[in-house]
């Protein structure tokens, strides 16, 4: 189902409705936004992975919320508790929640978008919006790389550890261990990168210009519309918020 | 049969002009956002969840950063760019050996400063916001966070512009320095898109400076005016002890660093041109 939708489609909904929630600014709008992404990536099978993810970045995130507003938050006026310096308050618990939901809003989303979206297709349509066509490159290959790298690095720590190293408990041996992995590396890359740039520039990469493409992306006129349509709202949205702020005389 | 010239046609000059706008633009744009937000905060943020100033903050810092990309990466030549994507792993991959290694420390912008010291401020700038737009498929909330990125690039290829890696002693200097410009656009992000900061250690030193009684945006800033300088005085060092430890036949294939001079040494003699 979702390999059909055309790469920018799933972008500019995932965008606009990023920025519809920003805009509204309501807890419970974020909190439908979220629960709406779970449940799209259930019926895509793709919950657990995004949860997964998802979870592992915002655990922290809403611990440090927590901590932070729940218990220091001077500008709270409904003291619930206080020890001391630290006062637990009503506006500062609110503030933690809508801030928290917000940004889980913002990253389930994202976290969707990207499990969902495969990158040769999007890279493919990216193309066709006339951005320059390194960027499509550079995306690409620093998501195809990334593994290549970490094999490498696998590789060169096996080679040190052969010739001796030993990374034991102190600063100073654990820095040296770094040192001794990561200039073979980095040497390493560069000098492939060198052989790359030659391999491509023989092949036209700099050349300027419309190219064909082995890839064809699916798209249609009600997707077209589509976009330009969500678009649309979410600009509107924003005007809206903006107008609804200038005019009540201070932010929502 | 008529064929059309096989050879690449050269860009003209007008192109040039329209990337150069791009790339003001681009600059300015951020540069606006950051005095709006800072200028407007204090009303704002009281309220609640500042949501203009969180609107604003993603909108301008992000267009500044697409701006960027979209000017500088055409104008740059092919080993840049094929060097862009192992800059961008570098940040991902030698953070989570930093990890493992027990330090401290979260060393995001390696391959960004090693990109700016040997292709320029431009090729740096355009990299830092790649970084982030990139890495947002796996981590989404470092997406707003471009702008800071990109100056962070910026900032490290103008020092090397200027001969601060000729000098090893300098380059932590010039990440001190960078470090406090990066971590005070950065914040205003912080606190009006996420409200906070991730990090447990971040949290603490924000709590504190709030139990004193400073707005979000102050503390959250007090908090990068301590954590940013020191982190990125030793990125930039580990930069350059690895720009120093590249063989010089490699660095100097860059014209950035030929034109410049940018590490201390003799040139190797060259053959061509």
């Amino acid at each position: 189902m979702v390999p059909r939708l055309n790469p920018l489609t799933l972008l500019a909904a995932a965008a606009a409705v990023l920025v519809m929630t920003t805009a509204a600014s309501s807890w419970a709008v974020s909190l439908t936004v979220a629960s709406g992404a779970v449940a799209l990536a259930a019926a895509l099978g793709r919950a657990r992975r995004v949860l997964l993810a998802g979870g592992a970045i915002l655990a922290p995130f809403w611990l440090s919320l927590l901590v932070m507003h729940g218990l220091f938050y001077p500008e709270g006026r409904t003291v619930l508790a206080g020890w001391g310096p630290a006062r637990v308050t009503a506006e500062g618990i609110g503030f933690a929640f809508d801030m928290g939901l917000r940004t889980s809003a913002f990253v389930l989303v994202l976290m969707l978008f990207s499990f969902s979206v495969r990158v040769p297709d999007l890279v493919a349509a990216l193309a066709t919006l006339r951005l320059p066509p390194q960027f499509g490159y550079v995306l690409a290959s620093t998501l195809m790389l990334a593994p290549i790298i970490a094999v490498r690095l696998h590789t060169v720590r096996q080679a040190q550890e052969s010739r001796g190293l030993v990374v034991e408990k102190g600063l100073g041996s654990r820095l040296k261990a770094v040192r001794l992995q990561m200039v073979p590396l980095v040497l390493g890359l560069v000098h492939d990168a060198g052989t790359r740039a030659q391999a491509l520039d023989a092949r036209g990469f700099r050349r300027a210009g419309p190219r064909t493409s082995y890839r064809e992306v699916h798209d249609s006129a009600a997707q077209r519309f589509f976009r330009w349509a969500i678009l649309l709202l979410a600009g509107a949205a924003v005007v809206l918020r903006i107008v609804a702020s200038a005019s009540g005389g201070g932010p929502a | 049969m008529s064929q059309p010239s096989l050879t690449l046609p050269t860009p003209g000059q007008q192109e040039g002009r329209n990337r150069r706008l791009l790339e003001l633009l681009g600059a300015a744009a951020i540069a606006a956002t950051f005095l709006f937000l800072v200028l407007t905060q204090p009303a704002d943020i009281a309220g609640g969840l500042g949501s203009v100033s969180a609107l604003v903050a993603l909108g301008g810092f992000l267009l500044g950063a697409a701006l960027l990309i979209v000017g500088v990466l055409p104008t740059l030549p092919t080993s840049t760019v094929v060097l862009m994507p192992v800059a961008l792993v570098l940040n991902i991959v030698l953070g989570q050996l930093m990890g493992t290694s027990g330090l401290p420390f979260y060393f995001d912008a390696i391959g960004t400063v090693l990109i700016a010291v040997l292709a320029g401020p431009a090729a740096g700038a355009a990299t830092g916001a790649l970084s982030s737009i990139v890495w947002s498929f796996i981590n989404p909330t470092v997406l707003p966070f471009a702008a800071g990125a990109a100056l962070i690039g910026f900032l490290a290829g103008t020092a090397a512009r200027y001969g601060l890696f000729r000098r090893f002693y300098l380059a932590p200097v010039a990440g001190f320095a960078t470090g406090i410009l990066a971590g005070v656009v950065s914040a205003p992000i912080a606190a009006f898109v996420f409200g906070g900061t991730s990090g447990a250690g971040t949290g603490a030193i924000v709590s504190a400076f709030r139990a004193m009684g400073d707005t979000l945006l102050a503390a959250i800033t007090k908090q990068a005016l301590i954590s940013d300088p020191m982190d990125k005085a030793i990125v930039f060092a580990i930069a350059a002890m690895l720009v120093y430890a590249l063989p010089r036949r490699t660095t100097f294939q860059f014209p950035f660093v030929r034109r410049c001079n940018v590490l201390a040494g003799k040139k190797p003699v060259q053959k061509d041109s």
